[in-house]
């Protein structure tokens, strides 16, 4: 395939490739440590001008990804966060009546009103959607948890998310002069309809590695003891394998060593009754935390698994693996 | 692997030729690559060049997959069209079970599908003995294989052809589609604290009225209604599709399948592990009994009843496990696992509000000791060996 092309296409290869390596260098600038995969996928959203669509469980950082790249390349951030109940007047206009009214009013016995006096953009009150439609520079459009939204609000989106542009019956169509970087996120709380789903980019957020989990903290919270971090990161990983209602996501980490670090804690297994004491960041249900004991937290901190009666010490595997 | 391996297997014929060849096998594995994304992924390999597979793949990845289930297919298959050398010897299926024939064997089968015709009965008996709709492609059953072995209960070949009682006439798999739309209505909906607006409902929507109002200068003259928001409860079908189940998972795959035409239910099948395969399961096209076959292929093994609910609380099911859900495990209920495990299990689901329906295929309730002891986790017990068992259980299940 390379052969067929010429120096041009060589010189387009390195172009694109350095721009996803571009990419992942801004939204690391940003405080994001994206992978590979992730840093080409929001790359290939805005080449191709598709929406990307990010599923994962709670907390693995799906929402800072479009904060992070709304910051890196300077866009402006629109955010519409989801909920059932949603509709077209929340989400992308409403007429502003009450002024449309005020002009009814002052215009009256002066000339005849029509159409277009009342039913102007000026009248028109702009939400999230149509504020990304409308911007003249670059933005960053977060449709947040989508999943929560109701199956008729995702047809409405079709439009919205295919042609950039938002049909107002007595306008007309709105069309996007600068076409939005569109970031959908879902928890996966419903399955979304195949028509959404495909006219997005698709990416799955799964919860990180060792080493890149270690990376965010230290990028976060530089300040934090080293051994701390390790032995409190290593603690998370293996508590992400136990049987929990509520897995705890990178932002639970953050908040628990934090914590510790506030503490004066130099190791996980330094005070094992200040490590139970602040488990609350990570456990956030009661049926969590009763499920873990007070031994299997020691087990936990120490790297020891429990198989029968025999206690195994367990190696912690220093990943490079991609997250995915 | 290196950029110069992979770019010898792609300069190897056309890269258009290459690529379609890799979206038919996505699309065979139940990814929804049409010719838009096809498109899409050529443009990107022309623009990020076959040096930079890292990046090549990760593209690829975000323009075909649509589904966390997808997403973790993509790695397998990726592998295995672009790198066969580096799965050879491993036993994971894929979606290529089907050899290829020779000439001989076409002609066979078409000499098969000849004498078929001429013999209208007989013919249907064996086709839909394999448990396809009327119109399934006769084609693709693989009879010329070497290897008359049933992969799985929804083969053609064994166990359903030569039994009595499990012979499937057109008229019976309609039967069971419409019963299955009947049980379907049956299932009640939740009825949730919020409301929704409704021309036919009952209650004023005095919020809405008053902002239509507006419009209208404060005058009352659209009221608005509404009406209590419902939501169809989610159904999750679990097959045991283990050895000891090899002569009923037939006929719980054919159920299954009517649920997830009807009632969009999510369909997975288990042994020593589990997978999904509502996809497959909604899809009416002639490659979907041999991509069943693939994945019940673990006929033989062991059943893990205990561990395989568990992974699908805790991993497919997720986010979508609540007072809503209906999970139906359609098992004899032997299980590998400790006894005691597959109460755990299915205390992991009811406790998120499930509420749990056991499909057994014997008369009574079996009498493994796992299902014995996790027996008041189950809301109810259902006998399931014939299209008969599952109309006289209709009215239970609601």
């Amino acid at each position: 395939m390379q052969s067929a092309g010429n120096q041009d296409a060589t010189a387009c290869v390195a172009t694109t490739v350095t721009d996803a390596r571009a990419l992942r260098e801004q939204l690391n600038r940003a405080g994001y440590l994206a992978d590979d995969d992730l840093a080409t996928a929001v790359w290939l959203a805005d080449a191709l001008e598709r929406p990307l669509l990010i599923e994962g469980d709670a907390g693995v950082g799906k929402t800072a990804v479009a904060q992070a790249l709304a910051t890196a390349q300077g866009a402006k951030l629109v955010r519409l966060q989801c909920f059932e109940g949603l509709d077209m007047a929340q989400a992308a206009y409403e007429w502003n009546y009450g002024r449309q009214l005020m002009t009814i009013r002052l215009q009256e016995g002066q000339r005849q009103l029509q159409d277009g006096d009342v039913f102007h953009r000026d009248f028109l009150l702009e939400r999230p959607l149509l504020q990304a439609i409308s911007q003249s520079g670059p933005c960053v459009l977060l449709i947040d948890e989508i999943d929560r939204a109701d199956q008729a609000f995702e047809a409405f989106l079709l439009e919205v998310l295919s042609e950039y542009q938002i049909t107002v019956p007595e306008l007309g169509t709105l069309k996007a002069t600068h076409i939005p970087q569109v970031i959908l996120t879902s928890n996966g709380t419903r399955e979304l309809s195949d028509a959404l789903r495909r006219r997005c980019l698709y990416h799955y957020l799964d919860y990180p590695t060792l080493s890149r989990e270690m990376a965010i903290v230290k990028s976060v919270l530089p300040q934090a003891n080293s051994r701390l971090v390790e032995e409190a990161v290593a603690f998370v990983q293996r508590l992400r394998q136990e049987d929990l209602s509520k897995t705890p996501g990178i932002a639970e980490t953050l908040d628990w060593i934090r914590a510790l670090f506030q503490l004066k804690q130099t190791s996980v297994v330094q005070d094992i009754a200040v490590t139970l004491s602040t488990l609350g960041c990570l456990l956030k249900t009661q049926e969590d935390r009763f499920a873990l004991s007070a031994e299997r937290v020691r087990q936990l901190a120490e790297g020891g698994r429990s198989v029968g009666v025999a206690e195994k010490k367990q190696p912690v595997q220093h990943s490079t693996a991609s997250q995915a | 692997m290196t950029g110069d391996s992979n770019a010898s297997g792609l300069q190897a014929t056309a890269p258009a030729q290459r690529l379609a060849s890799f979206a038919v096998l996505l699309r065979e594995h139940g990814l929804n690559v049409g010719i838009a994304e096809q498109q899409t992924m050529l443009k990107i390999l022309l623009l990020v060049g076959v040096t930079q597979e890292k990046t090549l793949q990760a593209a690829w990845r975000a323009i075909a997959c649509h589904s966390q289930r997808e997403w973790r297919q993509w790695q397998d298959i990726y592998q295995r069209f672009w790198h066969p050398e580096s799965v050879r010897g491993s036993v994971k299926v894929s979606g290529q079970t089907k050899s290829s024939r020779s000439l001989q064997q076409q002609v066979q089968a078409m000499h098969d599908d000849m004498e078929s015709a001429q013999q209208p009965s007989a013919a249907k008996s064996a086709a839909q003995s394999a448990g396809e709709v009327p119109g399934f492609d006769q084609h693709n059953n693989g009879l010329g294989d070497s290897s008359e072995r049933a992969m799985g209960g929804a083969s053609r070949v064994e166990p359903l052809h030569s039994r009595e009682g499990q012979m499937w006439l057109p008229q019976d798999l309609q039967a069971l589609q419409l019963l299955a739309r009947h049980i379907t209505r049956q299932l009640k909906p939740r009825t949730t604290r919020r409301w929704q607006p409704d021309v036919h409902g009952r209650k004023l929507d005095m919020r809405l009225t008053l902002r239509r109002s507006v419009a209208w200068g404060g005058a009352l003259v659209m009221p608005c209604w509404k009406a209590s928001k419902t939501e169809p409860p989610r159904l999750f079908i679990l097959v045991d599709v283990s050895r000891s189940m090899e002569s009923h998972a037939s006929l719980f795959l054919r159920v299954a399948r009517a649920f997830a035409l009807e009632a969009s239910a999510r369909i997975f099948v288990f042994h020593t592990s589990m997978i999904e395969v509502t996809p497959l399961m909604q899809r009416d096209s002639p490659a979907v009994q041999e991509k069943i076959n693939a994945v019940t292929a673990g006929f033989g093994a062991g059943t893990r009843i205990a561990a395989s609910l568990k992974a699908f609380a805790r991993r497919d099911a997720r986010a979508q496990l609540g007072s809503n859900a209906r999970v139906w495990v359609m098992s004899d209920g032997f299980d590998t696992d400790e006894p005691q495990e597959l109460a755990k299990a299915l205390e992991g689901l009811t406790e998120r509000g499930a509420r749990i329906s056991w499909f057994h295929p014997t008369r009574e309730v079996p009498a493994a000791a796992a299902l014995q002891q996790a027996r008041h986790r189950i809301e109810r017990f259902i006998p399931l060996a014939s299209l008969a068992d599952l109309k006289a259980a209709a009215h239970q299940l609601h």
